[in-house]
């Protein structure tokens, strides 16, 4: 039997224990309490203008990664060559870019956060999941828009929005979205308070329709790299105007994205800012 | 008390060694959702054992496994084992299994949560502890009448220190390993803590196994436990930098791979093994060391 002195230890060995695990489990902060919703509803004037432009990458494109679908019969014969769409680059120019006003000052004053409506806000998206790799790769959407999520695949998928908050029913850029049976599965959902928003084509280029008149902070988002990585540029558009934005990802001095750590694996992050 | 209990508590406490194996493939695999339901798996008892439901599926049952070992050890004990403390043990180890099943249910219905996930996976360790712990004390030699030697007042207290700085620092791996999937960043501070951890372990059992070495290199049953600690603190500490290597690189792979998962979950096992010789060095040394200087001769326990 152990003695009142060993049940003691043990008991401050539990305590200890408990303590820590408290402690190394705070609970996630962000906008917990904010909404998105505000009752100011635009009306287009007839006098709305374009914004648009290409994303080009400089420099080597880095190669894409073969993944390895073999985990999942259904997988593997579907997509026998399956590979990563994080870099997706054709003639220097980068697909798979989200290109959307983060905030800007409209002619008369207001603010693009001021308005919860707007004219044309997209009714409907579709996310497939095809040969075990989600389609499109990066999607945009409203907030609260419905997303119909389809599988073309005879095998089963695990869908998983992973958005900060926990509720799509907010703007947020990006949330991800990964399939808990296929890992290498993984898509990026804009969720946006307007429809100003577009996803790069194959050439790089977008278009963003129905911008009133001002100014505004256009920012492209690419998932490149740990968190992804994005660029902004102020832009500006003229009654029935269109608004020019081209941006440019590429290569650092040593030839790697310029998400990518500087050196990698061997890094202390605990001697990094933050 | 019967042979065969002993070498049930082994296979017992081997197979719960294999379940924290397969429980790290979970993790290390990310497929700890692969599946939203639970009990059953995609509402089957065998579903289709492809992609990651391979992974937490089978994790599923060798925890079933381990479940009716258990049930059948509890029971075993109560039979054949006439000591009431050993006796009890064996129902906690029932208890500690079937909270675990039930962590476990928790965390996938709940999508996760940080605190439940590393809950589950400190709980994994602490009925590794009592698994052990009965193979320890169920064994022969265990029961062999003892020369009761006086130690002075450290050994004791030091040995215990070292299972809470361990338990500490298994709590804060198993907390910083579901902070983040592969394909993200590990959170820094609680990686800079796991570290520290990591110093502090080897201060504190490296400091335990010299003093068992030095004071009792002639007694293989304390000096064994004390070099085996000493070694596979020595291989995790090696395990740790390879898996912090590799796992930094991960978040840019296009899904989990070798060797991150082999290193992570191989880290995770070593990390059990230390606190397993841990946990047979403080026994050994309760039971055959007391504070004092009288020596005593003990009958059978």
């Amino acid at each position: 039997m152990l003695s009142k002195n060993a049940r003691l230890w043990l008991g401050l060995i539990a305590a200890l224990s408990l303590l820590s695990l408290a402690s190394s489990c705070t609970p996630s902060g962000g906008d917990e309490g904010k909404t998105d919703e505000t009752g100011k509803v635009y009306k287009a004037t007839g006098k709305e203008g374009t914004i648009s432009g290409v994303v080009a990458y400089n420099g080597a494109a880095p190669e894409a990664k073969k993944i390895d679908t073999s985990a999942d019969p259904v997988c593997a014969s579907k997509s026998p060559t399956l590979a990563t769409e994080d870099w997706v680059v054709k003639d220097g120019k980068l697909a798979n870019t989200y290109v959307y006003i983060k905030d800007g000052t409209l002619a008369d004053g207001s603010k693009v956060g001021d308005y919860g409506g707007w004219p044309n806000m997209p009714a409907s998206a579709t996310l497939d999941q095809n040969g075990c790799h989600y389609k499109p790769h990066v999607l945009g959407v409203v907030v609260n828009e419905p997303i119909t999520i389809t599988n073309s695949d005879p095998t089963t998928h695990n869908i998983h929005f992973q958005p900060k908050n926990n509720k799509l029913a907010r703007a947020e850029v990006l949330v991800p979205v990964k399939c808990n049976q296929h890992p290498w599965m993984k898509s990026y959902v804009g969720v946006s308070k307007h429809p100003f928003f577009a996803v790069t084509a194959e050439d790089g280029s977008y278009s963003i329709k129905g911008v009133p008149p001002g100014k505004y902070t256009v920012v492209a988002w690419h998932e490149g790299g740990a968190n992804g990585t994005e660029q902004k540029m102020e832009v500006t558009v003229a009654a029935s105007g269109a608004g020019k934005a081209d941006f440019s990802f590429g290569a650092t001095a040593l030839g790697r994205p310029s998400s990518w750590p500087v050196v990698e694996a061997i890094e202390f992050p605990m001697l990094q800012k933050h | 008390m019967s042979k065969g209990v002993h070498r049930f508590a082994v296979f017992v406490a081997c197979a719960t060694f294999f379940l924290i194996i397969a429980g790290a493939n979970v993790t290390s695999h990310d497929a700890g959702l692969a599946t939203s339901d639970w009990p059953l798996s995609n509402g089957q008892v065998f579903p289709k054992m492809v992609g990651n439901l391979f992974w937490e599926h089978g994790h599923r049952l060798v925890a079933t496994a381990v479940g009716l070992l258990t049930i059948a050890l509890a029971i075993y004990i109560q039979v054949r084992e006439p000591r009431a403390w050993v006796r009890r043990l064996g129902w906690s180890a029932l208890g500690a299994v079937v909270a675990q099943g039930l962590l476990g249910g928790l965390t996938v219905k709940l999508n996760l949560p940080l605190i439940v996930s590393a809950a589950h996976a400190t709980l994994a360790q602490l009925f590794f502890l009592i698994t052990v712990s009965l193979a320890v004390s169920t064994s022969r030699a265990w029961l062999e009448p003892l020369t009761i030697e006086p130690d002075g007042a450290s050994l004791r207290p030091m040995c215990v220190a070292s299972l809470a700085v361990i338990l500490t620092q298994l709590v804060l791996g198993a907390t910083l390993r579901h902070s983040a999937t592969w394909d993200q960043a590990l959170p820094t501070p609680l990686l800079v803590a796991h570290i520290c951890g990591a110093v502090v372990v080897t201060l504190f059992l490296g400091t335990t196994v010299a003093l068992v070495l030095l004071r009792h290199r002639g007694q293989s049953w304390l000096a064994k436990p004390a070099k085996i600690a000493a070694a596979l603190l020595v291989v995790q500490l090696g395990l740790g930098l390879a898996a912090y290597v590799t796992r930094m690189r991960s978040p840019y792979d296009p899904q989990p791979l070798n060797p991150m998962i082999a290193i992570t979950v191989a880290h995770v096992a070593c990390g059990a093994l230390v606190f397993a010789a841990a946990i047979v060095m403080t026994l050994r040394v309760f039971r055959s060391l007391r504070s004092g200087r009288n020596e005593y001769r003990l009958a059978p326990a």
